[in-house]
């Protein structure tokens, strides 16, 4: 039984990452179809994707939109935030229930109804447009994972420092703003993400000047599968393992330099 | 300043609202205006009538993407299931440190953009790729037909949100206590009756979550079958997109939208009845 | 601690606060990434099929274009009448110059999608477009699989016992359907005003082969070329791409499809004087010429042929040895409304 699950627990890894893998080698190929293996091997791809504006004006319009919609997102869901989970009031879990909303909505509907409404108000194929639905969808994301902090916050910390003499507004820059911040940033860096990778509602709305990296991406794969594509999968999923690789490195290294028990040094998160 | 702030604090009732406003405003603008305009345009596109929903719910075609959507949404929950749960078991079952690189894999694929992934399953399945050269390697002279097939979208869509359903069991797995585990063993559980009678019950959440989660998400995808499967086996997000972008039927596309708004909210208002449903993306 | 772990599973856990830090400064860096706005004065954006078009396009006819007029040529593909509808709809141009073939020419003059043009040249304009160059959809398949020789008409092509493998045609029905009749029997001087009902008919027969409905010009020539489907009907450029990237492909001329291009501009478009301008150079003689030879497309003003060689001639489908192989789209004399077509064309393919 075990031997089995063995093998199946096996095979799932692999087919989990096959996938995340392929598209390195064929990212360096020189061959201008999808051949795996690959007939040899060059930078051509890289040097294509670095120098064609076509490719660098999306890479650059996401990274903007994205930026944009997370701080347009953590300017709206902080305050609110802190209303639905500090205060018991007359109609909360309606409010709750809406903050979620965008999250059950399909993206396909989404997608229709802002490509008329968005027509409507003559902002498509615009930033603003593509931001201002983007931050619809990053709501409640940003939201989850940071109401799921503030409920973990220990509250005393905040009275103990109001009965020392510190004001609201002290209390909050002092010490609820700096126990949050991991929080803040782990929200914001969901919405960040969410914009980032967002495709449908961007294929429709986003057009020619405000054109986001997975729109031309998608509109790529469809077309002629440009073998660019490899090159900015494996950047994205250098990105990716690089995010997640250097808190484990940073971790570990610290830990060797301070020798303390692991334990303690996770306490106080 | 700070005084304002102080006397707002001690009134309860205005405090909440004051901070809820900006983005309640936003949303009822933002989210829920074009929303509104999907159901409008549904029954006004191109003039006012129901015509659009008759055709949608009676039309043969219609019948039979909604029916293929709901198969391909159901195929994907169950092969989610089936290669999630083993994994999860493996990684509650391994060394500590097994687990994490299992959990660090699961996470990389979940962060790592879909249509990444979308594009890789088109080399591995393509023609040239290494599954057909394995397939002829051992000797089978016509391979099938990999690409631009429902298997190649069902496959996709599995690796995609695979990670949803592992996450979800891993996480409840992991808190079932050993000590249960091994007293039912005591007992004389083994093999099927354990996991039918020990691990099922206590994984059911888990199971539940993943599963709607998955579910939910797989009825409007749209990107992957676009780009791997066949137009014959198109699933509604593409016909929504196909009725919209070629024929700017904005009525018959609404019409579409809403039917697959009502399904999935149906589906998470029962979840939020049974569960709630700040706990299904948790 | 174990609250919270629960509740956002999807970074690992432990490490949360350590992956923060690291990630902040590359976050910050983003932010401060100053956004250069792009000047719009005197640009065009002209819709194109990207691929060889391009690339013969731009240097036939885009820069010398921007030469002789200090206009900037920016382009947008592929090519898509939806799009076309849509800019008049949302008021947002994406592009202001196109081509269309002559049956979505007459789509877009009726639904006011384009503006009123004048003849630059005798015969050259056609409900408000103007006329460029003709290509051709024709029969191509891959020599590895098909050593004896490929299909030579559409009758052929739609015999899966003899040819057998994956097949693909373009997801456009002005175009499929004659094929589809002449596939069923037809003559091709009998083929219009077209017997919807039997073209439908006949691609039912074929359904189960065609692999992929193909709906950009460059993923005709990568699945041709990257062997994803045996057989194609696909346009000739297109065809000479693959073979010019060396894929083991061949074709013929015979029952050849031949359409006629010609250029639009958007109706309401705030570059209408420059688009006008354009138009008028992009169809005279020594450009066009210039075009035609480098993409292969045979020109539709009479006047270029001066500027083209016997030999160039070979590879365009109006030249007169390929030409007489080849039949014309009768769009005028269709037999039925093409935008009702289309739609029973988009729900015969997904039964």
């Amino acid at each position: 039984m075990d031997r089995f699950l063995r093998l199946i627990g096996f095979l799932v890894i692999i087919f989990i990452a096959a996938p995340l893998v392929i598209v390195v080698p064929i990212s360096f190929s020189n061959a201008r179809s999808l051949q795996f293996p690959p007939p040899g091997y060059w930078l051509g791809y890289y040097q294509a994707y670095f120098s064609d504006t076509d490719w660098l004006r999306p890479t650059f319009n996401s990274i903007l939109i994205a930026t944009a919609t997370t701080v347009l997102t953590m300017v709206l869901v902080v305050p609110a935030t802190f209303a639905l989970v500090r205060h018991r009031f007359y109609g909360k879990s309606v409010a709750d229930l809406m903050m979620l909303m965008p999250l059950a909505v399909p993206h396909i509907v989404m997608a229709v109804g802002y490509y008329s409404f968005l027509g409507n108000l003559r902002l498509v194929h615009t930033h603003m447009g593509v931001v201002l639905a983007h931050a619809c969808l990053s709501v409640p994301i940003a939201f989850l994972v940071l109401s799921a902090n503030l409920k973990g916050f220990d509250r005393n910390l905040e009275r103990a420092a109001q009965s020392l003499g510190a004001s609201p507004v002290q209390t909050f820059i002092h010490v609820t703003l700096p126990i949050l911040r991991p929080g803040l940033f782990i929200s914001a860096l969901f919405a960040f993400i969410q914009s980032f990778d967002e495709t449908v509602v961007a294929i429709f709305i986003s057009g020619r000047d405000a054109e986001t990296l997975p729109r031309k991406m998608f509109d790529s794969i469809r077309q002629e599968a440009d073998p660019v594509i490899a090159v900015i999968s494996t950047l994205l999923f250098a990105a990716v393992l690089l995010a997640l690789l250097t808190p484990l490195a940073w971790s570990s290294i610290r830990k060797r330099l301070r020798k303390r028990p692991p334990a303690a040094a996770f306490s106080g998160g | 300043m700070g005084a304002t702030i102080a006397k707002l604090a001690e009134r309860p009732n205005l405090w909440p609202w004051l901070l809820l406003t900006p983005l309640a405003i936003y949303l009822a603008i933002f989210f829920l205006v074009p929303l509104v305009n999907v159901a409008i345009m549904s029954v006004t596109e191109p003039r006012l009538t129901l015509a659009n929903y008759e055709r949608v719910l009676v039309g043969a075609l219609y019948q039979r993407v909604f029916l293929n959507t709901f198969l391909t949404a159901g195929l994907v929950t169950l092969a989610c299931l089936l290669v999630a749960y083993p994994l999860a078991y493996l990684m509650n079952h391994s060394s500590q440190r097994t687990a994490m690189m299992i959990l660090l894999l699961v996470t990389m694929s979940f962060w790592t953009s879909f249509l990444v992934r979308t594009y890789a399953w088109m080399v591995l399945l393509g023609n040239n790729g290494p599954i057909i050269a394995f397939i002829k390697a051992i000797g089978i002279e016509i391979p099938p037909q990999l690409l631009f097939t429902r298997f190649s979208s069902t496959l996709a869509m599995v690796h995609i949100l695979a990670p949803y359903m592992i996450m979800n069991i891993y996480s409840v797995m992991r808190k079932i206590d050993p000590v249960l585990i091994r007293s039912a063993e005591s007992l004389g559980a083994r093999g099927f009756a354990l996991f039918r009678h020990v691990y099922l019950p206590l994984t059911a959440p888990g199971i539940a979550n993943g599963c709607v989660l998955v579910f939910v998400i797989c009825l409007g995808f749209y990107v992957t079958p676009v780009l791997l499967g066949s137009p014959r086996e198109q699933m509604i997000a593409g016909l929504i997109g196909t009725q919209i972008e070629e024929f700017l039927a904005f009525g018959m596309g609404s019409a579409m939208a809403m039917v697959l708004l009502a399904v999935t909210l149906a589906i998470l208002a029962i979840y939020h009845r049974r569960f709630g449903l700040d706990k299904l993306w948790g | 601690m174990t609250v919270r772990r629960n509740r956002a599973p999807f970074l690992l856990a432990p490490s949360r606060r350590s992956f923060l830090k690291a990630s902040g400064a590359a976050v910050t860096t983003t932010l401060a990434m100053p956004y250069i706005a792009q000047a719009q004065e005197n640009v065009l954006y002209i819709n194109t099929w990207g691929g060889p078009w391009e690339e013969a396009a731009k240097q036939y006819i885009f820069d010398p274009f921007t030469t002789e007029t200090g206009i900037e040529i920016r382009t947008v593909s592929p090519v898509s009448f939806a799009k076309l509808a849509q800019q008049v709809r949302t008021g947002t141009y994406e592009f202001d110059v196109t081509t269309l073939g002559a049956g979505e020419l007459i789509r877009a003059e009726q639904a006011g999608l384009i503006e009123e043009l004048e003849a630059p040249f005798d015969g050259g304009l056609f409900h408000n477009g103007i006329a460029s160059h003709a290509f051709a959809t024709v029969i191509a398949w891959r020599t590895d699989k098909f050593s004896d020789g490929g299909p030579q008409n559409w009758a052929e092509f739609w015999d899966v016992e003899r040819f057998p493998g994956p097949r693909s045609l373009q997801r456009y029905p002005a175009r499929v359907l004659p094929l589809a009749l002449l596939a069923d029997g037809v003559a091709p001087e009998d083929l219009y005003p077209l017997d919807i009902d039997r073209a439908f008919a006949s691609l039912d027969r074929i359904k189960d082969h065609v692999l992929v409905w193909w709906t950009a010009g460059a993923q005709s020539t990568q699945i041709l070329r990257d062997g994803e489907v045996d057989l194609i009907g696909i346009w000739h450029g297109r065809y000479f791409e693959a073979e010019d990237a060396g894929a083991p492909v061949a074709m013929t001329w015979n029952q050849g499809e031949i359409e006629r291009a010609y250029w639009v501009v958007a109706k309401g478009t705030p570059n209408a004087e420059n688009a006008r301008k354009f138009v008028e150079f992009a169809t005279s003689p020594e450009p066009l010429a210039g075009f035609v030879t480098q993409a292969d497309y045979g020109p539709l003003n009479l006047a270029a042929n001066e500027f083209i060689s016997t030999e160039d001639a070979a590879r365009m489908p109006t030249s007169p040895d390929n030409y007489p192989l080849t039949f014309e789209q009768e769009i005028d004399n269709f037999g039925a409304d093409i935008e009702e077509v289309a739609q029973r064309f988009e729900e015969w393919l997904a039964s």
